[in-house]
């Protein structure tokens, strides 16, 4: 490229221009609280990412409008991660500068990545359904907050159920686990295969390579181990991949479960009829009925102040969001009980969110305590399987096989009390 | 270890093997005519499906059977702009900037069309049942069979292809630019029509993949797989595609199949990676690829 | 500014072959190491930890494939992989005790000895399939670290870095950090922009012009090839150990991904292939270019009320990625370090615009 002048001076014009780009915001006013909703809205999460920031900012638009909890108003600071550790990073030492309280990367190796820095920055993570299991023992982990049943619970709950449904015994019982071969998708397997031990059931393990959009190699191993039940454990792709495979197969999809990753929209994509009677793992109800989600609907989005498509409200991952924004939300308001005039800090929030007790959001989530040991809020869930509409409740809240998630919790814990620090 | 799971095994790998090596060809068809890796031929392929759906059931309603075609059609004129507006002005530049250019393309398609058209994964029915089909013992999922079957028929049509007039010409512009020109080709319609073409048959493997892993970003995935396919069977050889798409698919469903349990991971990638480290050792220019003579 | 050229001849052939060889050159490169070594105390600390390290540290290692892509001409597809070795085996050595500083070297080390290895295997191969065999040395690396759990750090696949001290310094806060990756980013500046006029750095550049060519005037090409690829996973593994202890704290597999791998590749080539200095201009522009535009993004959408839909919005950023990216290379295939001298040049006779060649 030959320089001329006119392109010197066009360029010198785009930089004087960009160079007044202000980048910084300015601090809020007072009593607020700044969250930081830093997530990945472009690449491995998408297919929860935005209707679970939907949901979270529809339900702090929801409290903001009636006048803020405990005397504060929360401001929300949405930005994109895109599920890169240097961009986190750069996201996270923004939000600590300019204030935030508390940060939801929703994204498991961020999460992970961030744990050392929050802990001693004093700053909240919240790692509902991400992040590491053991974060759920607080006395190892005080700023990080799973608020939610984490993947050894889930995996607890699920074997629980079977057992349930196979007359109190898995004697001899064969249990399928298909998994993507991350350490997100191996997270459950000493779980699984304690339970194995336990409860004397055969306990089968395939890892498929991620992302996971080729499985067929997978699911006819699956079929001929005649498994009595059978779970698969992924994201995205993933998981439609498998339940789209594990219905070619000719599996009894009343047999098939997940975790908490399943939506309505992977029903959609592998279609709605033929996945009848599949399982996942329930951590809030989901549908327009609670009472949230109807205030939400006269209060934010009639009045056209959602944050997004209305038909994404009340599906399970806009639900999710509106549960973990509503715990947060009565973290303040607890803080606020504690200390009415702050100062708004990190641990002053830590303090309040510590101290929920048999909070259940109007009914729409279990009743949750979290305790400074327990950050996992008693590992309450419930199954419920896919009628070809939505998802249908088939048990209580319930927890189960808490002593043996809790073991694995304080193993890992401790040895990241000895070496972390 | 049954024969039964073995060769069901075998049959699924073939078939899904062929779907990668229509995602391959399509690389080799520009790699053919000028020469770059396209890197972004995955975001194409991501790229025709959310066209596809565009048309048929989230936008215009139209029929799958009338929608597929179009998306071709719109398709080819996508990729023959492509070629205009950004190939043809880097005609002459050194090969490895051609080749991060699609690289940008790569990224800048996958944030244009889920931002556009939603990032939620889409549906993309098109009509073949998931139910289990038996002959005898053996298990074939219909949608692997019908894939797999398309893409041979296709990559067999681009074999054709390559022996008609047009394919000539293309030969030709591949050996030497220059001298095609010399002798009257036209190389930049070549090359545009070659770029074309490989947009429509990415926009086919998308609609295949789509089918069963719905339609969001992750189909531009499709790359490393076809990129480590079309090397294996030498970037300039279709047969070389096609039998390294069966050779790499056999691969990895056995792989999957055999070795899974024994190491108690995903080896698929791995044992993939090996066999074409091994290959390259053995042949250097793929299976197929033609030895490049180098002057001094 | 201008005028940067009046006055100076140089009279004796040493003086040309200076790196700087005109004043104005010598005195922006001080300014610029003294404003990097007062920046902790200068800018605010939001800018030092997320931006300046970074670039420093992505710098390092990029710079290291640099020397194998520009110098020697060999493509790199797996070079976050040997960041990772070199992360995972000082980490490893860190928690064992051995010190920080041989820990670095040890990781080095390592990330050369199985560098080197993959680099013979791929000697046989050129370009495209070189980089094929590359990659396939990433699923490879990915898939021990993943499937050992002595490796990755038990289930939960991360692994903290232990406190340690550089050379007496604890390190930990912001700035200690900060100036551990600062010096090791000097000296494997220093030594790139020397490397060229080695006789090393010569073979590598015949070697890169073509192997054959090489080898008829006495240089072996399988010798330097597989030093080129030695001294970069060095530099490679270097880079890892400081990337885990200064600014990670904390590793996991994610981290040492294709993703990295294919982000390096675009640095270089953005930058300029053979470069220094355009090393410095691609990181920085496709480490910070996405975190720029979300900004700008956000921002004028909320000034000017926008009310776009929430995915266009978070996806337009990576189109103007995209986008840049292209824009870049359609208007200067050299890359930024070819833009930058464009300038340079522009300026260094202004306003006698006929007197440029």
């Amino acid at each position: 490229m030959a320089l001329t002048r006119r392109t010197m001076l066009t360029g010198a014009a785009v930089a004087a221009l960009a160079s007044h780009l202000p980048v910084r915001v300015a601090f809020g006013q007072d009593r607020t609280v700044r969250f930081a909703f830093m997530q990945d809205f472009t690449r491995i999460y998408t297919f929860v990412t935005s209707e679970y920031s939907q949901g979270q900012r529809d339900y702090i638009t929801l409290v903001n409008g009636r006048g803020g909890v405990g005397g504060y108003t929360i401001v929300a600071d949405i930005s994109d991660h895109a599920n890169d550790q240097p961009r986190a990073i750069e996201a996270y030492e923004r939000a600590k500068a300019q204030g935030a309280v508390l940060i939801d990367p929703l994204s498991t190796p961020v999460a992970r990545a961030l744990v050392p820095r929050a802990l001693e920055d004093q700053i909240n993570m919240i790692t509902a359904f991400s992040g590491r299991s053991d974060a759920a023992d607080g006395t190892a982990f005080p700023y990080v907050l799973p608020l939610t049943p984490n993947y050894w619970t889930q995996a607890g709950l699920l074997i629980d159920y079977f057992k349930q449904q196979d007359g109190g015994s898995l004697q001899d019982k064969t249990i399928c686990f298909v998994h993507i071969d991350t350490p997100f998708g191996k997270e459950p397997l000493p779980i699984l295969e304690k339970l194995a031990a336990k409860e004397g059931f055969k306990f089968l393990a395939f890892p498929y390579t991620p992302p996971g959009n080729d499985q067929s190699a997978i699911w006819p191993q699956v079929r001929r181990a005649r498994p009595d039940w059978t779970v698969f454990w992924g994201a995205a792709v993933g998981q439609t991949v498998a339940l789209t495979e594990a219905v070619r197969n000719g599996l009894d999809m009343s047999r098939v479960s997940s975790s908490v990753w399943l939506s309505e929209s992977d029903m959609e994509v592998v279609g709605k009829d033929q996945t009848v009677g599949v399982m996942k793992v329930e951590p809030c109800v989901s549908g327009h009925e609670p009472k949230i989600i109807q205030d939400i609907l006269t209060e934010v989005v009639a009045a056209g102040k959602g944050a997004g498509p209305q038909d994404k409200v009340g599906t399970s991952y806009y639900n999710y969001g509106v549960m973990l924004a509503a715990l947060m939300v009565e973290g303040v308001r607890r803080a606020a009980e504690i200390a009415p005039d702050g100062p708004v800090t990190g641990p002053w929030l830590n303090a309040g969110l510590r101290s929920i007790t048999a909070f259940d959001a109007e009914g729409m989530i279990p009743p949750t305590t979290i305790t400074p040991e327990d950050h996992q809020g008693g590992g309450y869930g419930r199954i419920a399987r896919w009628d070809g509409e939505k998802f249908v409740p088939q048990t209580d809240w319930f927890s189960a096989n808490q002593d043996i998630v809790w073991q694995e919790i304080r193993k890992y814990s401790e040895e990241f009390k000895k070496n972390g620090k | 270890m049954d024969v039964i799971l073995l060769l069901e095994l075998a049959v699924n790998g073939i078939f899904v093997g062929l779907m990668y090596a229509l995602v391959a060809a399509g690389m080799v068809l520009i790699y053919k005519t000028s020469g770059i890796a396209n890197l972004a031929q995955g975001a194409l392929a991501m790229t025709g499906a959310y066209v596809v759906v565009m048309l048929a059931s989230a936008g215009l309603g139209l029929p799958i059977w009338a929608a597929v075609p179009l998306a071709m059609v719109v398709m080819f004129a996508v990729g023959a702009g492509i070629e205009r507006l950004a190939l043809r002005r880097m005609i002459g530049q050194p090969v490895i900037m051609v080749i991060m250019l699609t690289l940008g393309l790569e990224i800048f398609l996958r944030g244009l069309l889920p931002g556009v058209f939603g990032a939620s994964v889409k549906r993309l029915d098109i009509g073949i049942p998931n139910a289990p089909l038996f002959l005898g013992e053996l298990l074939v999922s219909r949608a692997i069979l019908i894939g797999g079957g398309v893409s041979l028929a296709l990559i067999l049509l681009s074999i054709l292809l390559f022996n008609s007039r047009f394919g000539i010409i293309m030969r030709a512009v591949s050996d030497n630019q220059t001298a095609s020109w010399s002798v009257g080709i036209r190389v930049e319609r070549a090359i545009a029509v070659a770029w074309g073409l490989s947009a429509a048959m990415a926009t086919t493997s998308g609609v295949l993949w789509g089918a069963t892993q719905g339609v969001d970003w992750s189909l531009s995935l499709l790359l490393i797989k076809a990129l480590a396919i079309a090397i294996l069977g030498g970037l300039d050889s279709i047969v070389g595609v096609l039998i390294a798409g069966v050779v790499v698919g056999l691969a990895e469903s056995m792989a999957t199949g055999i070795l899974d349990p024994i190491v108690g991971g995903g080896t698929r990638d791995v044992v993939a990676s090996v066999i074409i480290v091994v290959t390259l050792l053995v042949r250097p220019h793929g299976l197929f690829g033609r030895e490049h003579i180098e002057r001094v | 500014m201008f005028f940067r050229r009046a006055g100076i001849s140089h009279t004796r052939y040493r003086d040309e072959r200076q790196i700087w060889p005109l004043p104005i050159d010598r005195y922006t490169v001080f300014l610029i190491a003294a404003l990097l070594l007062a920046a902790p105390f200068l800018i605010d600390r939001l800018y030092v930890v997320s931006y300046l390290l970074p670039l420093i540290i992505w710098s390092t290692a990029a710079l290291g494939l640099n020397l194998l892509m520009g110098g020697a001409g060999q493509i790199h597809l797996g070079y976050g992989a040997v960041i990772g070795i070199g992360a995972y085996s000082s980490v490893h050595m860190l928690r064992a005790g051995v010190p920080f500083e041989l820990a670095m070297i040890g990781g080095g080390l390592a990330a050369a000895a199985i560098g080197s290895i993959f680099g013979a295997v791929a000697m046989r191969v050129k370009g495209l399939y070189l980089a094929m065999a590359t990659l396939a040395m990433q699923y490879i690396v990915d898939f021990v670290i993943i499937q050992f759990p002595a490796i990755s750090g038990g289930t939960q696949a991360s692994l903290p870095v232990p406190p340690t001290s550089f050379l007496g310094f604890p390190v930990e806060g912001d700035r200690v950090p900060y100036y551990v990756a600062l010096v090791i980013c000097g000296i494997v500046t220093l030594f790139m922009l020397n490397v060229r006029r080695t006789a090393f750095g010569r073979a590598l550049a015949a070697v890169r012009e073509k192997d054959y060519a090489a080898a008829i005037i006495g240089v072996d090409p399988f010798r330097f090839k597989l030093l080129a690829f030695w001294v970069s996973s060095f530099i490679g593994g270097l880079t890892g150990a400081v990337l885990s202890v200064c600014y990670y704290r904390t590793i996991a597999p994610e981290q040492f991904h294709l993703d990295l791998s294919i982000q390096l590749v675009a640095m270089v080539i953005v930058g300029g292939l053979g470069s220094v200095l355009g090393v410095f201009f691609g990181v920085a522009l496709i480490l910070f270019a996405p975190i720029l535009l979300n900004q700008a993004v956000a921002l004028l959408a909320d000034q000017f009320g926008m009310n776009l839909p929430m995915d266009l919005r978070a996806h337009l950023p990576l189109m103007l990625y995209g986008g840049l990216i292209m824009g870049f290379l359609l208007i200067e295939p050299l890359g930024l370090a070819k833009i930058r001298n464009n300038i340079r040049n522009y300026f260094l006779v202004w306003p006698f615009r006929h007197s440029r060649q």
